[in-house]
């Protein structure tokens, strides 16, 4: 037993602090391959890490309607995605993880993430800030019956709701989508999930500051300095442990068995392979689609939810 | 340490809190005229009584001892007996703990009313509601309990008339009193049809001779209550009584009463219902009630009429739980019936402490601003940090995050459908599937309110005089508040040691190794910031586009922020929009003149309610007709009804 709180307090460690450092980096490639698409060199591939210190080293700027939500809602909104990622294993899976991995606790840790982003962003009295967070509270909870649909398949198809052990079931069976092909239209609307959670094109465009455009930028446009480096890094581990489920629930390979360096360092270079590739078709899928006027989004998401209810179909039928 | 408490000791202890609760109100109404005596003590009273209810029915729920008693007898048929097992020793802690929390804001709330008599009033008729909900939920026949209903319903309705003076608190009284009136007729079907079959008036599992009889029985129960507790399409009483009554007395109905409503469907059906089809019945009625519920209450600006609007959500997302344990049970999928009958039950506990917290709040909001218009307040958690605070904890519970209470229960209900696979019929795991969909609609959704109900009203800058110069309330107020989210949070944080208290192994994570891990990640945050991050920090006005000031007027406003989802709803709301423009020129470019027009459509009292007052109104005009006062026609009645009798008992004897 006690071995096993060991363990769980190791990945824990290795967890966060892996999506913390490598996060900020996908940020930066899909910002490569969507200028290569362009036609442009683009930035560093480390430039997310570069605007991150230099927002370090900035002053903090408070309106002065804001109140104290302004001040803890970008620590609460970093604490909770980061608790978040704990229920998303990266690289090694841990014996027992106390019912942490739970799907529903996942998502709910997001959403008061979100909570609170929403609530600062109308805390300074700006116009910006309330439209980002009704159209943010808007998209989310449109979505929200598609993300809990794909985990209600996947707890049919692998018979258990905690995220840990749908990636071990997967693991042992070789990959899921290579037992069962029918499960493809999942991947198609976790791959749209995806990209409507962490806000990029057709939903929202992450590089616009054009006010009608904005999303998820207008509802942080109030944050600066330090605050403001919390809000991007968060978005930042946000995306990469959506990234992180789709991977390895779809695709489980290279988890470290033993807890050893060696291991740990192999299962790291192999999940920094994958998401890239994921990156690469991240970026360009943003590429070759214009973003969507705000009421066409929920077109978007009937194909996603069309596509979840049928893998459901198929699995409750078959 | 082990203390045991004997049954009879624990019975006299519980008549002598209700013996107490009389002595109160009888007190309140002997003292009517006094200034402060008759309010202070007639409250303390409810807040020592509350207390020992309390601490009854926790050790009736913790020991597993039943209480029995019989407290006075008509004839042998018609006894006032009580029965107190864990489920209603349950409710009846449900009921105490909000009692005592609305007890102990009322010392400083009522103080608003001008009138000493008018204080005394509400407190003799709080005391007497609280009394009657208590016994309601203990009563062993149908006989006690369709009498403490009564009571229990009357109360309510002189509360709800409590502002008689406004116009719009009578329509809601109206509107209030016939739809508990409906409701009783509908329970007293239901208990004679009971009474027929087991020939007395407990409340015990009975045989019914025919399969039709206990349908009918059981439809008009899951009627009854469902008015009462304001499940849709019987939901219109709520929005509309809750906005005229007094705050506090609004925490009480919607946290309390309604729970009143759900432990007779909890109980009855319990009893005496073992068909599927009611466990469906009662899942599509649960989630089209949450559903509908947030949907309408993402609308309202009235900050009561939405809350009045998510209580409705709630009893849906309760209902959706009982439905669940139904269609397990019948399945034979026992421990999944146990955690979705908990999550039922443990939402019930949650909601009534959350929304009688945001009651509250929002009652302090409503003292001071004096407006229940939320477009109208603004920048209120720099006035009222605390009150704000609290509403702040109370929105978050009922969005169901982590890690306060609302998010334990609807995990529960989430794990229970998740489950789901277990069944064996395919159409039922589909009906699942589209439910727990909309499930989680309902619940995203609610997130999405309460983040326009929180910010517009205490966020940015006020939007009004009132707002502006708005007061921190008194502390009893702050304390009961403090109480009540405080429950919220140790709820959620220690359910799972809680649940384990009661013997219950429930697949729940365990929410406080969640909160030792956030609050480490918080720790390391705060430290990494504190020693890398820039110290200097400016307070300027808000960037306003280039303008130099900023007011009121340019923030996002309540109605805007809804105006998304209210447009992609707008197939549910109804709403038609009209606009006329007429043209300089034939191209339609330049604009002259134009109007534009937004009707809503008000598709329940149109299409549901209307018909049928208006069926019973054609009805009693064709009685009114009969009835013309003249004695002749009366005498002329007595003749046609002699010539019946005499051609019957000829016909047929």
């Amino acid at each position: 037993m006690s071995a096993d709180i060991t363990y769980f307090v190791l990945f824990c460690i290795l967890n966060t602090l892996f999506a913390v450092l490598i996060s900020p980096f996908f940020i930066s490639l899909i910002k490569k391959v969507k200028a290569y698409c362009q036609g442009r060199r683009g930035p560093s591939l480390f430039q997310t890490y570069y605007n991150l210190f230099k927002l370090l080293k900035k002053e903090t700027v408070y309106s002065n309607k804001s109140s104290f939500i302004m001040r803890i809602a970008p620590y609460i909104n970093l604490i909770f995605t980061i608790t978040a990622g704990i229920c998303v294993p990266l690289i090694f899976i841990p014996n027992t993880n106390f019912f942490v991995g739970s799907v529903i606790l996942f998502l709910y840790l997001l959403g008061m993430a979100k909570f609170f982003m929403a609530v600062a962003g109308l805390d300074g009295a700006s116009t910006f800030g309330g439209m980002g967070s009704s159209r943010e509270m808007t998209i989310s909870s449109i979505i929200e019956p598609v993300i809990i649909l794909i985990f209600v398949a996947f707890a049919y198809v692998l018979h258990t709701t905690d995220i840990h052990q749908m990636i071990t079931v997967s693991s042992n069976i070789g990959g899921i989508l290579f037992v069962k092909p029918a499960l493809f239209p999942l991947l198609i609307a976790l791959f749209i999930v995806l990209i409507v959670e962490s806000m990029r094109v057709p939903i929202d465009n992450p590089e616009t500051h054009l006010e009608l455009t904005m999303v998820h930028e207008a509802m942080i446009l109030e944050q600066s300095g330090k605050n403001l480096f919390m809000m991007e890094l968060s978005s930042a581990i946000k995306q990469t442990i959506l990234m992180a489920v789709l991977i390895n629930i779809f695709f489980p390979f290279g988890f470290a068995k033993t807890l050893t360096f060696s291991s740990a360092l192999i299962a790291m270079v192999w999940f920094f392979l994958k998401s890239c590739i994921l990156c690469i078709v991240i970026g360009l899928f943003e590429s070759s689609f214009a973003k969507l006027r705000l009421f066409r989004v929920p077109h978007f998401f009937v194909l996603a939810f069309f596509l979840s209810i049928l893998t459901i179909i198929f699995e409750v039928f078959a | 340490m082990e203390i045991v408490i004997s049954q009879q000791a624990l019975i006299y202890l519980f008549s002598a809190a209700c013996l107490l609760i009389c002595l109160g109100i009888i007190i309140s109404l002997l003292f009517l005229k006094s200034n402060k005596f008759a309010k202070n003590s007639g409250l303390i009273i409810i807040l020592i009584s509350t207390v020992i209810f309390a601490l009854i029915s926790s050790y009736v729920l913790l020991k597993n001892i039943p209480l029995s008693f019989t407290s006075y007898e008509i004839s042998p048929l018609l006894k006032i007996s009580f029965f107190v097992d864990r489920l209603a020793a349950f409710f009846i802690l449900v009921i105490s703990i909000i009692s005592f929390c609305v007890a102990l804001y009322s010392f400083d709330y009522v103080n608003h009313y001008e009138n000493p008599k008018k204080r005394n009033l509400l407190v003799f008729f709080m005391s007497s509601f609280i009394i009657s909900m208590i016994l309601v939920v203990c009563s062993k026949t149908t006989f006690a309990f369709l009498f403490f209903w009564e009571i229990m319903s009357l109360s309510s309705f002189f509360l709800v008339m409590f502002n008689f003076e406004k116009e719009e608190t009578k329509k809601a009284g109206l509107f209030y009193f016939i739809m508990t009136q409906l409701s009783t007729v509908f329970l007293f079907i239901a208990f004679l049809i009971l009474a027929i079959q087991k020939k007395n008036f407990l409340i015990d599992a009975t045989l019914f001779s025919s399969p039709i009889l206990l349908a009918i029985f059981l439809s008009c129960l899951l009627v009854g209550f469902c008015i009462k507790a304001g499940v849709v399409p019987f939901h219109k009483w709520l929005p509309y009584a809750h906005p005229a009554s007094p705050s506090n007395i609004s925490a009480l109905m919607s946290g309390v009463m309604i729970k009143v409503a759900i432990y007779g469907i909890i109980r009855f059906f319990m009893l005496y219902n073992s068909s599927l089809f009611f466990g469906i019945l009662i899942l599509c009625i649960g989630t089209i009630s949450a559903i509908l519920g947030v949907i309408y209450a993402l609308k309202e600006h009235d900050i009561k009429r939405l809350l009045a609007y998510h209580s409705i959500e709630n009893i849906g997302i309760i209902l959706i739980g009982f439905g669940l344990y139904i269609i397990f049970e019948t399945n034979n999928l026992y421990a999944l019936a146990t955690l979705s009958l908990i999550a039922a039950l443990f939402h019930t506990l949650n909601h009534a402490l959350f929304k009688s917290l945001l009651f509250l709040t929002a009652g302090s909001v409503i003292m001071e601003t004096k407006t229940k218009n939320i477009e109208e307040m603004g920048g209120l958690i720099k006035q009222m940090p605390y009150t704000g605070f609290f509403f702040l904890i109370g929105a978050i519970s009922i969005c169901a995050l982590p890690p306060f209470n609302g998010f334990v229960s609807e995990f529960m209900i989430f794990e229970s459908f998740l489950k789901s696979s277990a069944l064996v019929s395919p159409m039922l795991k589909l009906l699942l599937i589209i439910c727990v969909s909309i499930f989680a609609l309902m619940s995203a959704l609610a997130a999405a309110c309460f983040v326009k109900a929180f910010s517009i009203t205490f966020l940015a800058a006020p939007r009004s005089e009132h707002a502006r110069h708005a007061k921190e309330v008194p502390f009893l107020m702050l304390l009961s508040n403090a109480i009540l989210a405080g429950l919220c949070f140790v709820l959620g944080v220690y359910s799972y040691p809680i649940f384990s208290l009661f013997g219950l192994n429930l697949p729940v994570p365990n929410l406080m190794i969640v909160g030792i891990i956030t609050g480490i990640i918080f720790i390391a945050a705060y430290i990494f910031f504190l020693v890398f991050a820039s110290k200097k920090e400016r307070v300027p006005e808000t960037w306003g586009c280039g303008i130099n000031t900023q007011t009121p007027a340019m923030e996002y406003t309540a109605s805007g922020f809804s105006e998304p989802i209210v447009t992609i709803f707008r197939g549910i709301y109804r709403t038609k929009k009209e606009v006329h423009k007429e043209y300089y020129d034939n191209k339609n470019c330049i604009v002259k003149e134009g109007n534009a027009e937004i009707s809503l459509f008000n598709f329940f009292e149109l299409y549901i309610y209307m018909p049928v007052v208006n069926f019973f109104s054609k009805v009693s005009d064709l009685f009114c007709k009969m009835q013309n006062g003249n004695l002749d026609a009366y005498i002329l009645y007595a003749l046609f009804g002699i010539v019946f009798l005499f051609i019957y008992i000829g016909w047929f004897t």
